[in-house]
């Protein structure tokens, strides 16, 4: 692509997001999503691969599906109450239309089924910006809505995203597969939180940008698309076996590492609420990621050179590290010390 | 006047079953010709006439006969038309769909709410739709530029989809 033509999607991709962030009308909001969705359209049809076209088509499809229910769902907003602001919403029925779109424009299960499809078609950099940049704009407006969001319709949508991303992985052998169904997981966890404290939403919704991005530049860095791939890590790099492994688990959530703080602060913020069921069907099904979470680490790390490799070698190619990952690898490990600073400075 | 608006609202309906119910592309953008243009006499009707000739140009001046012709490029000898059984079952199913949700939601949503965008529009010298037209040439500017810079991206959004001769997304099939 030329590279000018490549700057002004860019540019776009950021324009759109930067709307949408600084509006306080749904009308801009809702222009910002389409640039948005306007922008990386040439940015994932780039390779003109037949699966990047399809899925260049499929998430087109989607997104324009959930931004014309947004804009009839804000009209019907401003016609019944007379004004567009987000942050004083009051018709139920524009709440939860508004609600829907946004969570498919997410790929919140049950409206997460393009998600999957969409990424598999992807190369992982282009991956990387639809699972983070694309993620934030919507996002932003969920918290913006944070108070006059349905409490039921958030928690059924929670735990139905968290059970569908966790089951759904199981039995996949595709990363970027395994990568979207997490990113369902996670925002599982972004919005059973979201009417309850924002803060700790915002929160986790960064964190989980930092590690969802060193985990697509360390695939991307090894050239790994299989579970079969990953294996032959140790032979181009041993050093990145144990970064892939280390981000894994905290993206499953393990206690020492950055991927628990959210995990942590989210279920103590449900016991406050006296949800404890939720809590514990929260923390149950996110068993279900940890397990190929797992899977993965132990294909990654477990299976070196002293016992005999059951793949074929690929060929290596070499690939420099990106000054950016030592920078995000430390944020996606050793944030869990920082805990009570980013908590009680969200306050 | 609420009869005819009533009687629209019916044909526009009844066009986007007309699509949605998956017929042959002819017949497809027919049905999908009949909503835009009933579309735009539905928003006339509620008072924003400018508003409503301007994208009846739109409609049909670029996206239809862009729509048309690529549809006439899937031809097939034999098209399905709405009665013939597989779309005959799509559109009962949609009809109901449409009758259940009238049903439901008639009363709340908008049972009184058929009036124009300003009331007692006789009496203004300005309708809605056009003051709000010259207001982005003003105060809403910044508005109007982006806008513009949308209507570029979306230029170079299509030259770059549809480039790439046989490898492109777009081609003879």
């Amino acid at each position: 692509m030329n590279p000018l033509t490549l700057s002004i999607f860019i540019m776009s991709l950021g324009l759109g997001t930067t709307i949408t962030f600084s509006s306080s009308h749904w009308l801009l909001a809702w222009m910002g999503l389409e640039i948005n969705t306007l922008a990386i359209t040439p940015l994932m049809i780039k390779q003109q691969h037949p699966r990047a076209v399809e899925a260049t088509t499929k998430y087109f499809l989607t997104q324009a599906a959930a931004s014309a229910l947004l804009l009839f769902a804000s009209m019907t907003n401003a016609w019944m109450t007379g004004q567009w602001s987000i942050l004083e919403m009051e018709n139920m029925t524009a709440i939860t239309l508004i609600t829907l779109a946004l969570a498919l424009k997410l790929g919140v299960a049950p409206m997460h089924f393009w998600l999957p499809e969409v990424l598999q078609g992807l190369d992982l950099k282009t991956g990387l910006i639809l699972s983070t940049w694309q993620k934030l704009a919507p996002f932003i407006i969920l918290i913006q809505m944070a108070p006059a969001l349905n409490p039921n319709i958030m928690i059924s949508l929670a735990i139905i995203s968290t059970l569908i991303g966790g089951w759904g992985g199981l039995n996949q052998t595709q990363l970027r597969k395994i990568l979207a169904y997490s990113s369902i997981a996670h925002l599982g966890w972004m919005i059973i939180i979201l009417h309850y404290s924002p803060n700790i939403a915002m929160l986790n919704l960064v964190l989980y940008l930092v590690i969802t991005s060193t985990i697509f530049l360390l695939f991307n860095l090894t050239n790994s698309t299989t579970i079969n791939s990953i294996s032959m890590t140790t032979t181009k790099n041993p050093i990145i076996s144990i970064l892939i492994m280390m981000t894994l688990l905290s993206l499953g959530g393990l206690p020492p590492l950055t991927g628990f703080m959210p995990k942590w602060l989210i279920l103590q913020e449900l016991a406050y609420q006296e949800l404890f069921l939720v809590a514990t069907i929260m923390a149950m099904t996110t068993l279900l990621s940890l397990f190929f979470y797992l899977r993965l680490t132990y294909s990654t790390t477990l299976t070196m050179t002293p016992n005999s490799m059951n793949m074929m070698s690929s060929w290596l190619t070499k690939k420099n590290l990106k000054p950016i990952i030592p920078l995000l690898f430390p944020l996606t490990t050793m944030l869990l010390p920082l805990t009570p600073m980013l908590y009680f400075s969200l306050q | 006047m609420i009869y005819f608006v009533m009687l629209m609202l019916m044909c526009f309906i009844i066009g986007l079953v007309g699509v949605a119910s998956n017929p042959s592309p002819y017949f497809a953008a027919f049905g999908l010709v009949m909503s835009a243009a009933i579309g735009c006499g539905l928003l006339a009707s509620h008072g924003t006439s400018f508003l409503s000739f301007v994208l009846f140009l739109i409609y049909l001046g670029g996206m239809l006969v862009v729509f048309v012709y690529s549809a006439a490029l899937t031809a097939e000898p034999y098209p399905e038309s709405w009665l013939d059984w597989p779309v005959l079952v799509n559109v009962m199913m949609y009809l109901l769909g449409v009758g259940v949700g009238v049903y439901y939601f008639f009363g709340e949503w908008n049972m009184m709410h058929w009036m124009g965008v300003d009331e007692l529009n006789n009496f203004s010298l300005w309708r809605g739709d056009l003051s709000g037209t010259s207001l982005m040439y003003s105060d809403g500017i910044m508005l109007l530029f982006l806008a513009g810079w949308v209507l570029l991206l979306t230029l170079f959004v299509v030259l770059e989809l549809i480039r790439g001769l046989g490898r492109g997304a777009l081609r003879v099939v």
